[in-house]
């Protein structure tokens, strides 16, 4: 195995335990606290599928990614106007 | 061994420890902390730029761009709905 691979690996595993706080964050009682988690998550979801795009050479990995980074914030900026009323 | 791929491993394996300490400070902060999601949305910052640097890595630049622009509008949306809405805060 080469450096890269190894190295992708490993940000692979940093990026699910990133996601594991994010949905610990995520499920707090709070709504806005709900927002940070999915933010993180949508950020570490779409990192983590252009990582599967790089090893096995997925394609559609890519697209759901685009998608996921477009509308991640753009829907966490909606709800947040609808949460400040 | 190409300096390129050093470079970029070297790149992969800082965003990844980033990454770990933001998860770590994330949990570590207890809900009974005042004003706690200020400091959350501050350190998901670092997880974002993690991410960001680690995308720039991958050869996505166009990605790595659009949430560099999105991200500090929503965490700005995030904050501002949290000291203006109407939940229960001190």
């Amino acid at each position: 195995m080469d450096l890269l691979l190894i190295s992708e690996y490993i940000f692979l595993a940093s990026l699910a335990i990133f996601i594991i706080a994010a949905v610990r964050i995520a499920t707090r009682k709070t709504i806005a606290m709900g927002l940070v988690g999915v933010s993180a998550l949508s950020i570490a979801v779409a990192t983590i599928l252009i990582l599967i795009n790089k090893i096995h050479g997925i394609g559609f990995c890519r697209d759901i990614a685009y998608a996921l980074v477009l509308l991640g914030p753009v829907g966490t900026i909606a709800f947040a106007k609808v949460l400040k009323g | 061994m190409d300096p390129i791929i050093i470079i970029r491993s070297a790149i992969l394996l800082i965003s990844s420890i980033l990454l770990l300490m933001s998860a770590m400070g994330i949990l570590r902060f207890k809900d009974d902390v005042p004003r706690v999601l200020y400091a959350r949305i501050h350190i998901l910052g670092v997880a974002d730029l993690a991410c960001i640097i680690a995308l720039l890595t991958l050869y996505e630049p166009l990605l790595a761009a659009t949430y560099f622009i999105l991200a500090p509008f929503a965490a700005h949306a995030i904050a501002n709905a949290y000291y203006y809405g109407e939940e229960d805060h001190d």
